[in-house]
């Protein structure tokens, strides 16, 4: 069978993992085939852990955390990376926040230095607080404020979570930051950057025994943090579809729908990412055959998983053509919803997505960068840091009826959001 | 003393659990570095096809993936009126074969798991090794059978009009084609703007002969890396690619001696380099209700990939905003001011005409003190060297940029397409690091001062014009802000505003008096019932829009598809209601005063009763007539201006500004003309909207006193 011959093709991923006693995770991947190294450390937190009015806090911090340290003044920490020819950023999502730097394999001691002294005693003075207040109100005007439909994320999870902190986006509310004090920084530093609650990656040109040397000398001496009490929220079901229109300066109107969907890792999650991928990835898929191609209804449609933690979201989007209706619009988008809902997909699409999914696994663990990222988030996320290698069997385990039975469960007008966004000047 | 805020995260760390005990690492500094790790290129085969088609292979086997990139040298060329063109030959590409339908080849490399992505001069394809023969097998049918079937042409190009209309939203996309045709002229390829006009005029032959036209072997490369062995891309390309012939497309020639081809025309190549602008010019793209300026700082340079200078031109660009995170425009405008997300520059070489960009998005309020920054810096880095620091900061990082990029093997198979393609020599890539290393601050300095011009410069800027155009005049040699539409083209500046005053004696009743007589005194009072049918286009597609009036003051708009309904408005006197594809609300507050202001069907006869105060501004020039400007305030604290033909009386222009929450709003101005009569009265019978939405509303029927019924007005 076509499915069994792709298996046993997919190369695995090798690596070794251990904790230290004070609760870091390490994970090492050996590869030696170009003379650099990625060093990835992944914080268990992100912005679902903030508190109500503190939205926004988690990427705030991730700014503030390249401001220096006890050894490490400020614009330092870039300068030693760059300097060193390596390469250097971060990012925060509603789950986790991920710092990392990409370096020539003689600079690891370097890498493990920076990532340990942002762990251990990380600083921050006025003058960084200040400046990235103004930096952090300039990246939520650049990517959501200024583009056309750039709002449409917290829009929608706004109105999809009524209960969970999903439902502010992780740029947050300026007013929130503004009020911002010390006692925060402080709390929030103790309580969510501390060893038993990260995960250390090195991915590259290593000597396995000389990096684990080093990495306890730099880690080892770190604190272990207390238990993180995790405030669990569990989002009720939606009580029905919730529509609404947002006016925005654009030309062309769009159509914006959101399904909630399981969370990461679930089986059903996986059945889910295959529905989409079979709705919107490839020009033959579902939605942008018919809606765009053969209705010409879209300039642009695509339906994604938004993977989540806790039960997140699947967004469906389209970008009208000219002289199409919002609602004609969503109308054909509903029909390819309605199609996999009431017809089993034939054999010959499934193994479509089968070898997509094949090849787009043997494309993301290429280079060094990603293979740390995707170990860490296994490890994080996945149930253990083997999922980087045997997930794609998930995905390759999701049948035809499968496929239909989340149709019917998620994808149905009870369970979204859907916001049409509309020139201003159709709002009079 | 120390500030009370300053900030020790580690005093709460050190509170918990003590520590373990472990070998002593000396934290106060950086580790040192271990000996520096040898930098391999690896290799690449390249050999000639007997077509003249060369073909370069780099092997290896990480991963069980396989590439191909098919790359013609095809030279800029001017597109003229039909500009836009050239964007559609990717896609169309892909969109059927003599063999295939594009149904059938979307189907065929969804299945295969494959990407198959045409572009204006190429196309590249990747598949799991096992799937790459048939993946192969499909490219040299693509890019040796392409039909463009007229159809898909069609669909294609609708699309692309779609989304050359919404170039207005987008301010990042605005600040790129409206750059380009500032920095290299209009007349130059580089610098040719797509329209909705230009791209209206296309046509699929021009788009299918100039792919038969350029898309041919003796200026084309097939590039093969990956889990495939040098002997089996050998095998492949001879087989697929090694009696391809390229179309034999007809050719004569024109006065100039430029071939000239069937359907397409003459090809005109690049002309003469663009020349830097005589001084620093401001250029201004309205965007009303931006929440940030973008601003770019641009001029054409001459430096070509095979400059002896170039790499001494990239540390430059490295050290000024080349992607550190310690580049001075980031260190400045970001790190010290707090003015940006992110500030970058560009010094980019190009076989033609090569071209510098420095900018950054910021919020309007500092967008004259952020464009002042960019051009110090840029003056700077001109007038004085750059530290040893910096240089080896840039220097180090550019050789592990290098280094890292090697990690892919499509980067050793460009270098050699690049080798070939830019006539760089041949080991210009293998002493790359070594010719690096050298690059002394003298260097830099000569490199900027050959390609830095902060005197002769266009400062971009796509913005909130309100806000701030007036407060960038200082920047510009001239002391003007020139300000250009989405297209690139210069807009006439608007004359409205500087009114010269009004002879004495002159009030607004007197020009409202004068107008209600021009169109027909005694008739207009006799008006009880109005409906105004006319037809326009919505988004390209024809639209039919009609307005009812009856005494009082009921007013009903409709707006329509074919039969499909996009707006309707209804206002029975008192209350208001607007429906249509976001679906169905009950007006209120600013937005029903707004309806009432203007439900009459002659307004002017009603102002004292609403309350509404005219004032007569002065006389302005609208498009070579004269007119009273009139500046009317409603009650609920809004405005709008009203333009009178000094000769005629006619009511020319109505400017409105229409307000939105949160995110600005916009000005919309009315022309209206072809006044022509009905019932005894004069209606224009054409208005010309611009502004929000871009409409021409044409009267296709004008009924006066037909009776409309009460139920048109209902608002149930």
């Amino acid at each position: 069978m076509a499915s069994i011959t792709a298996v046993a093709q997919t190369r695995d991923i090798q690596f070794s993992e251990f904790d230290l006693p004070n609760g870091l995770h390490v994970i090492l991947h050996e590869d030696h085939s170009t003379p650099i190294v990625a060093v990835g450390v992944m914080y268990h937190v992100g912005s679902k852990d903030e508190a109500r009015d503190r939205r926004g806090f988690a990427h705030f911090f991730e700014h503030l955390l390249f401001e220096g340290s006890d050894n490490i003044g400020r614009g330092e920490y870039a300068k030693y990376v760059e300097k060193a020819g390596g390469v250097l950023n971060a990012n925060t999502t509603g789950d986790r926040t991920y710092y990392y730097e990409v370096l020539p394999s003689n600079q690891l001691d370097l890498g493990l230095w920076l990532e340990s002294e942002r762990m251990m005693h990380a600083k921050v003075e006025d003058k960084g607080i200040e400046t990235q207040r103004e930096v952090v109100k300039e990246e939520r005007r650049q990517r959501y404020e200024n583009q056309p439909y750039g709002s449409i994320l917290p829009e929608v999870l706004k109105r999809a979570y009524t209960e969970h902190p999903y439902q502010w986006p992780t740029i947050g509310y300026m007013e929130d930051l503004n009020a911002a004090t010390e006692k925060d920084y402080k709390n929030f530093y103790k309580t969510f950057y501390v060893p038993n609650n990260a995960v250390l990656v090195l991915a590259g040109d290593f000597d396995p025994k000389k990096a684990t040397t080093d990495l306890k000398k730099y880690f080892e001496g770190i604190p272990k943090g207390g238990e993180i009490a995790r405030n669990k929220v569990v989002e009720p079901s939606m009580k029905g579809e919730v529509r609404d229109t947002v006016f925005d300066k654009i030309q062309l109107p769009a159509v914006v729908q959101a399904y909630r969907i399981p969370a990461l890792g679930t089986s059903d999650f996986y059945a889910v990412d295959m529905l989409n991928r079979l709705l919107s990835n490839g020009n033959s898929s579902r939605l942008v055959k018919n809606v765009k191609d053969a209705e010409q209804k879209a300039v642009f449609v695509g339906s994604f998983s938004l993977p989540f933690e806790d039960p997140g979201l699947a967004i469906a989007f389209a970008v009208a053509n000219m002289g199409v209706a919002p609602d004609s619009l969503e109308a054909s988008m509903d029909r390819q919803f309605a199609a996999v809902r009431d017809e089993p997909v034939p054999e010959t699409e499934l193994e479509k997505l089968k070898v997509q999914i094949e090849t787009e696994h043997a494309t993301d663990n290429s280079r060094v960068a990603g293979i740390a990222n995707n170990l860490a988030n296994a490890y994080t996320f996945l149930g253990g840091t083997d999922k980087v290698n045997t997930e794609v069997q998930q995905y390759l385990a999701v049948t035809a009826a499968d496929l239909q039975r989340v149709a019917r469960k998620y994808f149905v007008p009870e369970n979204r959001v859907v916001l049409y966004y509309l020139p201003m000047n159709q709002k009079k | 003393m120390k500030s009370p805020l300053l900030h020790t995260l580690a005093l709460a760390a050190t509170l918990l659990t003590p520590a373990v005990m472990t070998a002593q690492v000396d934290r106060t500094k950086a580790p040192p570095a271990g000996p520096a790790p040898e930098v391999h290129l690896g290799e690449h085969k390249s050999f000639l096809l007997d077509n003249g088609m060369r073909v370069i292979i780099v092997e290896n086997h990480k991963i069980p993936i396989v590439t191909a990139q098919v790359r013609f040298d095809i030279p800029p060329i001017m597109q003229g009126d039909i500009a836009g063109y050239q964007d559609l030959v990717g896609e169309l590409l892909t969109s059927g074969t003599a063999r295939h339908s594009k149904e059938q080849i979307d189907e065929l490399v969804d299945g295969l798991g494959a990407q198959l992505a045409g572009s204006n001069d190429g196309i590249y394809a990747s598949s799991l090794k096992r799937n790459f023969t048939q993946v192969m097998d499909l490219l040299y049918e693509v890019v040796s059978s392409a039909n463009f079937p007229n159809d898909e042409f069609e669909k294609a190009k609708t699309r692309m009009m779609s989304q050359i209309g919404a170039r207005a939203d987008d301010p990042d996309q605005i600040a790129s084609v409206v750059g380009h045709a500032l920095t290299f002229g209009k007349n130059y390829p580089h610098g040719e703007v797509t329209t909705e006009a230009t791209m209206g005029k296309a046509d699929r032959d021009d788009v299918y002969q100039y792919y038969r036209y350029f898309f041919q072997p003796k200026q084309g490369y097939l590039v093969l890396v990956g889990d495939i062995t040098a002997k089996e891309g050998e095998a492949m390309a001879k087989k697929y690619f090694g009696t391809w012939k390229g179309a034999e497309v007809p050719v004569t020639k024109d006065e100039q001696g430029h071939d000239v081809v069937k359907d397409l025309g003459p090809i005109i190549p690049a002309g003469a380099q663009p020349r830097l602008p005589k001084d620093v010019r401001v250029a201004f793209v309205d965007r009303p209700g931006s929440a940030q300026s973008v601003i770019k700082v641009l001029f054409p340079v001459d430096l070509k990939p095979n400059d002896p200078m170039a790499t001494q031109a990239q540390v430059l660009n490295t050290i000024l905003g080349g992607g550190v995170f310690n580049a001075r425009l980031m260190q400045n405008l970001r790190e010290d001011k707090g003015y940006t997300y992110g500030a970058y520059s560009s010094l980019d070489a190009d076989r033609w005409c090569g071209s510098f960009s420095a900018g950054c998005s910021v919020r309007n309020d500092v967008t004259d003190s952020a464009a002042v920054q960019i051009m110090d810096e840029i003056t700077k880095i001109r007038t004085s060297p750059v530290t040893a620091d910096e240089l080896s900061l840039a220097k180090n990082n550019m050789a592990g940029s290098f280094a890292r990029a090697l990690e892919d093997p499509r980067t050793v198979a460009r270098f050699a397409l690049n080798t070939y393609l830019n006539d760089l020599p041949e080991d210009h890539y293998e002493t790359y690091l070594k010719r690096l290393d050298k690059v002394t601050v003298a260097d830099v300095q000569k490199a900027a001062e050959r390609f830095m011009h902060p005197d002769s410069a266009t400062i971009l800027v796509v913005g909130d014009k309100e806000q701030v155009a007036e407060k960038l005049k200082p920047l510009s040699t001239i002391g003007r802000v020139f300000l250009y539409d989405v297209n690139g083209d210069i807009v006439r500046e608007d004359r409205t505003e500087g009114a010269t005053p009004a002879p004495a004696g002159m009030t607004a009743q007197v020009v409202m008096d004068a107008y209600i007589k021009a169109i027909g005194g005694k008739a207009v009072e006799k008006v009880k019932d109005l409906k105004k049918e006319y037809t326009t286009k919505v988004q390209g597609m024809d639209a039919t829009m009609t307005e009812y009036n009856k005494v009082p003051n009921k007013y009903a708009m409709e707006m329509k598809m074919g039969e499909m309904l996009l707006q309707k408005l209804v206002f029975d006197g008192e209350r208001g209601k607007v429906s249509g594809m976001g679906g169905e609300k009950e007006l209120i507050d600013t937005d029903l005063d707004e309806v009432r202001g203007s439900a009459y069907a002659f307004p002017e006869l009603h102002y004292a009763e609403m309350e509404q105060v005219a004032k007569l501004m002065g006389i302005v020039d609208i498009d070579g007539a004269k007119a009273y400007r009139l500046n009317v305030k409603t009650l609920a604290g809004g405005q709008f201006d009203e333009y009178y033909d000094t000769t005629s009386g006619l009511k020319i222009r109505k400017k409105e500004f229409q307000s939105q929450e949160g995110a600005g709003g916009f000005q919309v101005i009315t022309d209206y003309a072809d006044y022509a009569p009905e019932g005894g009265v004069l209606f224009p019978h054409t208005l010309k909207q611009k502004g929000g939405m871009d409409m021409t509303l044409t009267a296709t029927k004008i009924s006066v006193n037909q009776g409309i019924a009460d139920s048109v007005f209902s608002v149930e």
